[in-house]
């Protein structure tokens, strides 16, 4: 008998059911809710330290930074650096393009050829990546040194000039970079390719196409929104490195990521590096903004 | 990045320049260095942090109170503790086989452990990591640290009372040993809270089976003929001194326009493709394989190149404008819970016995004059030691005795010039400005 009258009781079932949709309509965000504090945390929050730091006015010897709206870090810091950052353009764009046309046959053969091996070959293609960043860079340091055993081999042949020098110019810092990034391009553009509907190129030589027409009018089409995603996620990063900078480059290549590393790390200069630092991800925004105009932001998604 | 900066076992075998960027003399030691992958001092989240929201720290300009820290009532009221942390730069004092005697006798004499550590591999990261603490007015674990007269951190120390002041009256072996180049210095007067460690000279150091004729003047580092074979230093306090002196300006005494000159001057040498490259302490590795045949140089390094013998054609130029002299300096950092057994220790190094193990291991400029006599004639413990570390160095210790880098001569004296020292931040940005674009080329 109990049981009923506490069911039937009005306030408990009025109070129910607006609780009920109230955590229907929160679901979505409480799901979100740890991506959401990671990117707060992880992301905002630094960025929003940063951009503040770039307008503060730092004194190294006390470590106080003081607000002081000062704009005129950045020109300064563009003024000084600017050819820093060409040269990380240039690098960066130079190792993206050569990432792209290394790995466009890779990633074709492994989709359309690959088999039942396609697992082994995509690993194949990550083993090197197992050892450390650093290790495989000075590894080249290494293999490209004036009397190294490529190089020197060269030169002792009398083949190459003894002046002949790779390490410390901007060759060795574009192999570099392009060497390590290499499966951030190839990977997605694997995917790309590996999505493409193999009916719709049977159709096409149903209807007498060559090889190179279903190449150029059907896979390369479908694969463009891969090339993109590998662009994005080769050149962006490739722009802030300095690692491979450090390691292969010289005096006359220096790159922005290194001065920034020095800002913060050695000169202790807080406000320049972070000026820097806000320049830099200004310019990769207004990139990603400029291609999800272009290709839309699916296309992003579908492959980051 | 690594936080701390001992070797990171994540990156065996690298070259720790990448790291470490502007780098500082000590670190070339032996090219043990090159083995010892090393992460820089790394300034992390946390120190970058806490150093947004601070508003500032009172500058005391190093004055001591009639009782506080420091004073003779409070020294008097210190215990003599069974411990003592000693920080200092990698491979800059005596190791036999992984021992350091010197330290080893310090505690079987006072009972007092010596926990020795090497955590210091450039001043300004070393400073912001201590910074903090000593801010907080927290100890920063250390009761001894080893500072350059030539990086503005020590100043920062001293303005800002962060330094333990001397015990004036435990500093007897100091009084009575010290030598004229580190008592009373510009940068310390009255050595009221440092006593130097080791000093050298930035000078030149040059390949003599090439260079016949090298002069006797800055102005070989600027020569056309050696084009594509001069290193420069990357530091861009070193960078800056000899560009100074080689327009004809003493560092010391220099003022911003100078500096622009200076940079002028820099930049015209790396325009006309004179250098091959801007070196941290690797310059040395260079300068030995025939890379380059002349360079910007730390007189340790050259003196201990000479030890072997495929290197005896590299020598080491003091030219007639000067050789910049630096001093590393030990201090005792505010907070230190064994202010007394520091000064016992850094005290101890004053005895020329205990200075002359340290320096036939070392080959910086001694601190300590006498100690030319004990590597000479060795006596008691100081000829065990001497004898024990001979199989490892293996030149006689009358080589270390005799060298005018470690027991400097007048006229290597006379030509010792002192770096710059900033008076604010706007200055020390200043110089930053001219200089590290020309390092760090486009």
């Amino acid at each position: 008998m109990e049981q009923p009258v506490l069911a039937d009781h009005p306030g408990r079932v009025g109070s129910r059911r607006p609780r009920a949709r109230f955590g229907k309509a929160l679901a979505p965000y409480l799901l979100s809710l740890p991506a959401g504090l990671w990117l707060l945390i992880l992301f905002l929050i630094p960025l929003v330290v940063m951009l503040s730091l770039s307008l503060q006015t730092c004194n190294n010897a006390t470590g106080a930074c003081v607000m002081t709206w000062h704009w005129g870090e950045f020109w300064q810091q563009l003024s000084l650096y600017h050819g820093q950052f060409l040269n990380s353009f240039y690098y960066a764009g130079a190792a993206t393009i050569i990432d792209l046309l290394i790995s466009f046959p890779i990633a074709y053969w492994i989709a359309f050829y690959g088999g039942n091996k396609k697992n082994f070959f995509l690993l194949m293609l990550l083993v090197p990546f197992f050892v450390s960043f650093i290790i495989r860079t000075v590894v080249w340091q290494f293999i490209l040194s004036d009397q190294g055993i490529i190089l020197g081999g060269l030169k002792n042949a009398h083949l190459l000039p003894q002046s002949f020098h790779v390490l410390a110019t901007g060759y060795a810092v574009v192999a570099g970079l392009a060497y390590n990034y290499l499966p951030f391009t190839a990977l997605p553009l694997y995917v790309a390719i590996e999505r493409i509907d193999r009916r719709i190129l049977d159709a096409a030589y149903d209807l007498y196409a060559t090889k190179r027409d279903a190449f150029l009018r059907i896979i390369l089409p479908l694969t463009v929104p891969g090339l993109f995603a590998a662009f994005l996620l080769t050149f962006i990063p490739q722009l802030g490195d300095y690692v491979n900078q450090q390691v292969l480059g010289g005096t006359s290549n220096t790159m922005i990521g290194t001065v920034i590393q020095n800002a913060f790390l050695v000169n202790l200069d807080y406000a320049g590096g972070s000026a820097l630092s806000a320049i830099l991800l200004a310019i990769a925004l207004i990139g990603i903004f400029a291609y999800s105009r272009l290709l839309g932001s699916r296309a992003i998604e579908d492959f980051l | 990045m690594n936080e701390h900066s001992g070797p990171d076992p994540e990156q065996p075998g690298m070259d720790p320049s990448i790291w470490r960027g502007l780098s500082m003399p000590r670190m070339s030691r032996r090219q043990i260095l090159k083995s010892a992958g090393t992460g820089a001092g790394a300034v992390g989240i946390g120190a970058f942090l806490a150093a947004c929201g601070v508003s500032g720290t009172k500058v005391t300009g190093g004055k001591v109170s009639k009782t506080g820290v420091g004073s003779a009532s409070w020294w008097k009221k210190q215990p003599v503790t069974k411990t003592v942390n000693f920080a200092n730069w990698p491979y800059y004092i005596d190791v036999v086989s992984g021992k350091h005697l010197t330290l080893d006798h310090f505690t079987s004499q006072t009972g007092i452990a010596v926990n020795y550590t090497e955590p210091i591999n450039n001043n300004l990261p070393f400073y912001a990591k201590i910074r903090p603490s000593l801010e907080a007015k927290q100890p920063t674990g250390y009761d001894i640290i080893v500072m350059t007269n030539n990086s503005p951190p020590l100043g920062y120390l001293i303005n800002f009372g962060w330094l333990v002041p001397l015990d004036q009256s435990m500093m007897v072996n100091f009084d009575k040993y010290a030598g004229p180049l580190i008592k009373n210095p510009s940068w310390d007067p009255g050595n009221k809270f440092t006593m130097a460690w080791q000093s050298g000279w930035t000078a030149i150091g040059y390949n003599s089976s090439v260079i016949k004729n090298p002069g006797d003047s800055v102005g070989i580092l600027f020569d056309k003929k050696y084009a594509g074979r001069v290193g420069m230093m990357s530091d861009p306090q070193e960078l800056g001194s000899l560009g100074l002196l080689a327009i004809g300006v003493e560092p010391a005494t220099s003022t911003e326009s100078d500096w622009a000159k200076a940079a002028k001057k820099l930049q015209q040498q790396k325009n006309d493709g004179i250098v091959r490259s801007y070196y941290d302490q690797s310059y040395i590795d260079h300068l030995k394989n025939g890379d380059i045949v002349v360079s910007q140089a730390w007189s340790g390094d050259i003196f201990q190149a000479d030890l072997n013998s495929k290197y005896r054609d590299l020598k080491l130029l003091i030219p007639v404008e000067g050789g910049m002299f630096w001093t590393d300096n030990m201090c005792i950092p505010q907070g230190a819970a064994n202010p007394k057994a520091a000064m016992m220790l850094m005290d101890y190094f004053y005895q020329p016995g205990i200075q002359a193990v340290v320096e036939y291991y070392n080959d910086y400029v001694c601190p300590v004059p006498a100690a030319k006599q004990e590597l000479l004639n060795p006596t008691g413990w100081t000829a065990t030691a001497l004898k024990q570390m001979k199989p490892e160095i293996g030149l006689p210790p009358s080589v270390t005795a005799n060298a005018p880098t470690v027991f400097p001569t007048p006229e290597y004296i006379k030509n010792s010039r002192n770096y710059y020292q900033y008076k604010s931040q706007e200055e020390l940005n200043a110089w930053n400005n001219l200089f590290l674009p020309i390092i760090q080329g486009a």
